[in-house]
């Protein structure tokens, strides 16, 4: 393992039945950047990110996070080492309220935390619907919740799961710069999206997967130009 | 209106501590049974309405707590309060036993889990004879104490009821119903929902421990088939269903409604009431899946707390 590297995943192999889903992967996080992880449907970037987050167990390889190794941990152990993820399919609990899905998450004292909500909410202008249901926000805020609801707990390394999907542009432009600025602060961010506008202007480095596999990794004019990537997304 | 309630509720807790003066007999039996209910129907609701995990065999710990309390009075001389206390404690300790394992299935494989428990306990206990007495039964000593068994179901009511507002009103019961919510996305977000689960579940075991003892000295004699009845578990489900499952006040709300209702329907017909019960039950889960308490607080926007 490179000194300083954040996360570290070495010849990670997972299986469904006959499918390997993620087929000995090895990439590494450098703190303080904006990673996208892209290929075609199917290819494993979510199975990774279960992986990555304990949902799944791994059938071999090794994942170190900040020298430790986390495959094998719970879940909750694996966010409470100080990693946070979004889902693809949105996951806020629907009958609490925008700022009870918050608050319950950390365990800080409540007018810290209470503070900490309250500035989140208004950070994505969620503040005049705190007191809404999350199950009865709109698909794009609830994204939103989810987005700042990983944010309450301030974990260093930040998996998004498509966080573009289904916000509109406005929205869009304004958590994308809420990306760049969390990475000036020094987190690390791992972003699975396919809309390659927002990637390529993103990211700093790109992994590729195609098959569970990795099959490119660079900077994002490097992986535009790669054959393989091309001729993963377009057939040859 | 915050004041209004308050005063309201001690108004009525001191009704209620005054009505065994001016009571009759059948008065008595009456209102410490609604008690039983109102603490089981809580009792269920702290397991099952806040973390989603349906117990059907609830009762178990029912059953639990009059054997365990019926055993120590009988044969150790215990007295009764401190034998329906420990009741509560046997009854903890079975659900931390098999809560381990059982809080891992999900859906409905827990809820045929928590079924098959019953049964395995009911039939422990016809089958240890010597400590039980088995099929025929275990007689308590007689005494005549309706009025403290009174104000004993009565503290236990309120005591069930005050916790889950507790619990309703803090952070720990937003953990416990994020389970219910969604269990995966609590994990991920960093809450250790099998811990969270497993207190829900010790402390939905306790009250009906104590209940069942109380019970078991109110009634002076127990058998296998009187305290694990599969009737009980799901008339506590359906009361706080009936009421409004994760509400504070809806499972009160039913056990007085149903229980009630019960009564007058069974006073004058025997059978009918079960038929109407079954009725009701269809009713609740077609029409009106959240309950009273949940229909009025969608409609008019109220709190959860309410």
């Amino acid at each position: 393992m490179r000194d300083g590297d954040l996360l570290e995943i070495r010849d990670l192999t997972k299986r469904f039945g006959g499918v390997v889903a993620v087929n000995r992967c090895s990439l590494a996080l450098a703190p303080g950047k904006i990673y996208g992880l892209i290929g075609p449907n199917g290819s494993g970037k979510t199975t990774l990110f279960n992986c990555i987050t304990g949902l799944e167990r791994r059938d071999a390889g090794e994942i170190f996070f900040r020298g430790k190794r986390i495959d094998g941990l719970r879940p909750h152990q694996v966010a409470a080492c100080g990693i946070g993820r979004t889902f693809q399919i949105i996951r806020v609990f629907p009958e609490l309220t925008a700022l009870e899905n918050l608050l319950v998450v950390t365990r800080e004292p409540f007018e810290v935390a209470h503070r900490r909500a309250q500035e989140l909410l208004r950070f994505v202008t969620l503040d005049r619907l705190q007191n809404e249901y999350g199950g009865n926000l709109s698909y794009g805020q609830q994204k939103l919740l989810e987005f700042i609801r990983v944010l309450m707990r301030d974990p260093e390394l930040i998996l998004l799961d498509e966080p573009a999907a289904g916000v509109n542009r406005t929205l869009l432009n304004e958590l994308l710069a809420a990306i760049t600025r969390l990475r000036d602060q020094g987190k690390t961010i791992l972003i699975v999206e396919h809309d390659m506008k927002v990637v390529m202007g993103l990211c700093e480095r790109i992994f590729v997967l195609d098959y569970g596999e990795k099959i490119a990794e660079g900077p994002p004019a490097a992986i535009q130009g790669d054959a393989r990537v091309v001729e993963a997304y377009f057939g040859r | 209106m915050r004041w209004g309630i308050r005063a309201a509720l001690v108004v009525g807790l001191l009704l209620l501590a005054l009505y065994p003066k001016v009571a009759t007999g059948y008065g008595i039996q009456f209102m410490l049974q609604l008690f039983m209910w109102v603490a089981l129907a809580q009792s269920w609701n702290l397991i099952s309405g806040l973390t989603g995990y349906v117990s059907f065999g609830h009762v178990a710990f029912f059953g639990t707590g009059a054997y365990a309390a019926g055993i120590l009075i009988t044969r150790h001389g215990w007295h009764w309060v401190t034998g329906s206390l420990m009741g509560g404690v046997a009854a903890v300790i079975l659900a931390l036993v098999i809560g381990y394992p059982c809080l891992r299935l999900k859906g409905p494989y827990f809820a045929i889990a928590m079924l098959g428990l019953n049964e395995v306990m009911r039939v422990l206990v016809s089958y240890f004879e010597g400590l039980t007495g088995g099929g025929s039964g275990l007689s308590l000593p007689t005494l005549h104490a309706s009025r403290e068994i009174y104000y004993a179901m009565g503290m236990t009511a309120v005591g069930v009821t005050g916790l889950a507002y507790l619990i309703f009103t803090s952070r720990v019961g937003l953990r416990f119903m994020t389970i219910r919510e969604d269990e995966i996305a609590a994990e991920a977000m960093g809450i250790n929902t099998a811990r969270y689960k497993l207190y829900a579940f010790l402390l939905s075991a306790f009250a009906p421990g104590v209940v069942g003892g109380l019970y078991a000295r109110d009634q002076g004699y127990i058998e296998p088939i009187s305290v694990f009845p599969l009737l009980t578990t799901i008339t506590m489900i359906v009361m706080a269903l009936f009421g409004g499952k994760g509400t504070i006040w809806g499972p009160v709300l039913g056990a007085v409604a149903l229980f009630v209702l019960q009564e007058l329907v069974w006073a004058r017909f025997l059978y009918l009431h079960q038929i109407l019960f079954g009725a009701i039950i269809v009713v609740v889960v077609l029409l009106m899946p959240k309950g009273i308490l949940g229909i009025l607080q969608d409609r008019y926007r109220l709190p959860r707390t309410v």
